[in-house]
């Protein structure tokens, strides 16, 4: 576990995990379409969301989570969010990346790397989704991207949650969902 | 773990919670202006010290939490006699 959740990289982990490297591939890309440095919570939502075929996203798109609709939840997250603060969120993107690149057009910084690492609500996911998938099954290791969903469902707070209660979703039914999908 | 999501857990929005993802939300917009604005500052030949004293920290600091970075971006930098 410490292995795991110590982990900056992706690829490293898809050792122990039974979920396809185009989905992974698709965490880095929704980062970066986000402007992120890191790969959050959300950014492996909409992944999952993105790929009507694997057991994730049907359980996703089942719940009316396709991935129009989450980015749609993330965007209005991020308004309210910012609106606490004063500030106005753009009409389009899906954070404040673009509030940036307002504030200083043509400036972004350059990545350590071109591989974004796991933040902290990722890496939280993950260990979650760990601990669940042995807890509740009995067995070990490889994590399904079902594991990994519940994982993220099962935040209370965060950018994730508050996107999910603004669009009326059952987080609770839904992660229950994912913890028992066989 | 369902049962972690017991209802006297406060909501995600409203009350502490919104202003907590907007502390959360603007420490990472700063971080994300100070990384682009810290490279712009050293493309266009800024030496660390003055970068350091426009962000309010020590040139220790800002050359510890940018020198990786920029290295990797292939930035020219001013070498400390040049200062």
């Amino acid at each position: 576990m410490n292995r795991v959740f110590g982990a900056h990289r992706v690829a490293p982990l898809l050792v122990s995990w039974e979920i396809g490297s185009n989905i992974v591939r698709q965490f880095e890309i929704e980062a970066r379409r986000d402007g992120a440095k890191f790969i959050e919570a959300e950014h492996m939502l909409l992944a999952l969301a993105s790929n009507a075929d694997s057991d994730a996203g049907r359980l996703l798109i089942e719940a009316g989570l396709d991935h129009e609709r989450l980015a749609a939840a993330l965007r209005e997250e991020s308004r309210r969010t910012l609106a606490f603060a004063g500030m106005s969120a753009p009409d389009n993107g899906l954070a404040a990346i673009n509030e940036l690149n307002r504030l200083a057009p043509g400036a972004e910084a350059t990545g350590l790397d071109g591989a974004p690492s796991l933040g902290t609500s990722a890496k939280m996911a993950v260990r979650r989704a760990m601990i669940g998938s042995r807890h509740d099954r009995g067995r070990r290791g490889r994590l399904r991207a079902t594991d990994l969903l519940a994982g993220i469902l099962e935040a209370d707070f965060g950018t994730v949650p508050r996107a999910l209660a603004i669009a009326g979703i059952d987080r609770a039914a839904l992660a229950s969902r994912a913890w028992g999908f066989e | 773990m369902v049962a972690s999501m017991h209802s006297s857990i406060p909501s995600p929005l409203d009350g502490p919670a919104d202003g907590l993802a907007a502390a959360s939300a603007l420490r990472a917009m700063a971080d994300r202006i100070e990384d682009a604005e810290v490279e712009r500052a050293m493309r266009e030949g800024w030496s660390w010290s003055q970068v350091a004293e426009a962000l309010g920290v020590t040139r220790q600091a800002v050359h510890k939490k940018h020198l990786r970075r920029l290295l990797m971006a292939h930035i020219e930098l001013r070498r400390r006699s040049g200062e």
